[in-house]
């Protein structure tokens, strides 16, 4: 019994200070928020103003134009990343020898620091004709384009490529910038190595004797791929994609760096109106409420992803 | 058994027309990942006017741009402070998160379960959420406490010191340490401080450097929260100096991917050191979800 009640002790030692700086810096900010919302608050708290705030913020397009980038960044992202990490990782297995380095060469956009890299695509992204986006549509007889600089949708560039040049209003405002699209190839390049080394390890774990078995049955490959491959690789495909879906929602530092006046407001996905809220405006208690709703949508979004992946999932036996 | 008689007769891998395009494949997709580091380390080192011309690399190498570099907006300053800021996060996360862990892996006591529980689900919170509160918590610690919060190393570190997903990983690592190790601990009458201490942070060297560089990164590339705790130069990080280099009119393209290159190094450097331990890490926090 002494024993015990010494374990315990030591164990909330241990703890405590994960229980205070986590308490208070990781839960007790849920429940701020919520108050902080209720109320005026701009340096300091002011009066209470009950769901004025959440009012603003649904009748006020700006948040409502910074879900839509968000999901167009998160529905341009998803597919493209996992498609190529499934394809870099298929290869990666198949490949006889230098394995490891082609997994340290994959992996360096991930762990080099993404202000950094972030900077690098502001240059190669660039509206000047000499820069290497520019450069590399040259070399197919492409236009030079503004890229990070361009507020007009890829759409209506497109149409206007064809001489297309009178389109409604809504061509531009229904499909992704090309300034949004050229965030979206930089956050694909930084994460593919990282989501290709998950999946590696995942083909790596599956026995090698299904494969043998289906070759005997006489399948093809790609029906082995169909029917063995998938299934026993969806827990980390269905990690993945859940990993970049929150991942996504919570894009802000590379965003930040890579935003330009001529984008307007078309890469500005929710956290970034959140933090000109606190940050440009010192607006304490419309930028809580912005984060609660934001915080509210990645929960139902989230559950529901799991929902609906989550039963296709195949953990084996 | 028999399966595996058969094994040998059956080609496992491509051969010929196969192994080529495999290869083919692979270097694609090598030549995208390296491709903008490459543009970095030329651009780094072009004059102006190389860089506004159509030109594929330097006709000589320009080192002065690094040097301009480091002193334009006190690039040297905000270095130091990126990486006293990182040492400190890392430092407290591997102290508070191997004791948490160990304590949730290896400990019993009263509400364990739950508090794990509660652990992982802050991972579910995302900081844009936190964020605004925590300023505000921390501009009155600033007011209230003996010690200044703001444009100090406290804001920027404290928040950080204690990481779930660590604690996590951590716990998933020590959970799977056998439990003999324990036992005979015991018997050499070792209470559970010196049992983390001696035996179990030495096998955890693997898990503890995985925690330690995803720290390091999330530190140094931290931008949004630095900006709102500090308004001076005394502590603000990297990441604030390449955002002003960057978002100013007029800036160029040689100095910033000389700052690029400069911001690079030491999460390159950690990352050669520690590279085997790292890469294992995150396969194995994938596997299991």
């Amino acid at each position: 019994m002494k024993e015990s009640t010494k374990e315990q002790l030591t164990a909330w030692a241990l703890l405590s200070p994960t229980v205070v700086v986590l308490g208070l810096f990781g839960l007790f900010p849920i429940a701020y928020a919520v108050f902080v919302s209720l109320h005026a608050w701009r340096i300091k708290k002011g009066a209470f103003v009950g769901l004025e705030h959440y009012a603003n913020a649904l009748a006020d397009g700006q948040l409502l134009n910074g879900f839509k980038v968000t999901v167009f960044y998160a529905l341009g992202t998803i597919p493209l990343e996992i498609g190529l990490s499934l394809a870099l990782a298929y290869l990666l297995f198949k490949a006889l020898s230098g394995k490891g380095f082609f997994r340290v060469l994959y992996f360096l956009p991930y762990v080099t620091p993404m202000i950094a890299t972030a900077v690098v695509y502001r240059s190669i992204f660039s509206a000047h004709p000499a820069s290497p986006a520019n450069r590399l549509g040259e070399l197919f007889g492409y236009e030079p384009q503004r890229w990070l600089f361009e507020s007009r949708s890829i759409v209506a560039l497109l149409l206007e490529a064809f001489d297309v040049t009178s389109y409604p209003d809504w061509v531009n405002s229904a499909f992704p910038s090309l300034a949004l699209v050229s965030i979206i190839v930089y956050n694909v390049w930084v994460y593919v190595g990282y989501d290709t080394v998950i999946l590696l390890a995942g083909l790596s774990a599956i026995p090698k004797h299904y494969y043998e078995a289906a070759a005997i049955d006489g399948a093809t490959g790609l029906q082995s791929f169909r029917h063995i491959t998938l299934p026993l690789l969806s827990p980390a495909l269905f990690f993945i994609s859940l990993i970049s879906f929150i991942g996504t929602f919570k894009a802000f530092n590379h965003i930040y760096i890579m935003r330009t006046a001529g984008a307007r407001d078309t890469v500005d996905v929710v956290s970034v109106v959140i933090f000109d809220q606190v940050y440009q405006y010192h607006d304490a208690g419309n930028a809580a409420t912005l984060a609660l709703i934001l915080f509210v949508v990645i929960l139902i979004l989230t559950v529901g992803q799991s929902r609906l992946l989550g039963r296709r999932v195949f953990y084996g036996d | 058994m028999g399966t595996e008689t058969v094994a040998t007769a059956t080609p496992r891998r491509f051969a010929g027309t196969g192994r080529i395009v495999v290869y083919c494949g692979l270097a694609v997709g090598s030549l995208a990942a390296a491709a903008p580091f490459v543009w970095m380390l030329l651009a780094s080192f072009m004059t102006r006017g190389e860089t506004l011309r159509r030109v594929l690399a330097p006709e000589s190498l320009q080192w002065s741009n690094y040097a301009t570099a480091w002193r334009e907006e006190e690039f040297g300053l905000y270095f130091a402070n990126s990486l006293i800021i990182a040492a400190l996060q890392v430092l407290g996360t591997l102290l508070f998160s191997s004791m948490a862990a160990y304590a949730l892996a290896r400990m019993k006591f009263r509400g364990r379960d739950v508090l794990f529980t509660i652990i992982l689900a802050t991972l579910m919170i995302p900081e844009t959420v936190t964020m605004v509160p925590n300023f505000l918590t921390v501009a009155w610690l600033h007011q209230n406490s003996p010690i200044a919060w703001l444009n100090n190393w406290p804001a920027l570190t404290v928040p950080f010191m204690v990481s779930a997903f660590s604690i996590f990983l951590l716990r998933q690592f020590m959970r799977g340490l056998p439990s003999e190790l324990w036992d005979a601990a015991r018997i050499d009458g070792a209470g559970h401080v010196r049992f983390l201490l001696q035996i179990v942070l030495p096998l955890c060297r693997a898990p503890l450097m995985t925690v330690g560089m995803f720290t390091f990164i999330g530190a140094w590339n931290s931008l949004g929260w630095p900006l709102l705790v500090t308004n001076t130069p005394a502590w603000r990080p990297i990441s604030v100096a390449l955002q002003k280099f960057v978002s100013e009119a007029g800036a160029e393209v040689q100095l910033q991917m000389a700052g690029a290159v400069i911001a690079t190094l030491p999460v390159l450097v950690l990352y050669a050191l520690i590279q085997r331990e790292f890469t294992a890490g995150i396969s194995a926090s994938g596997l299991k979800g």
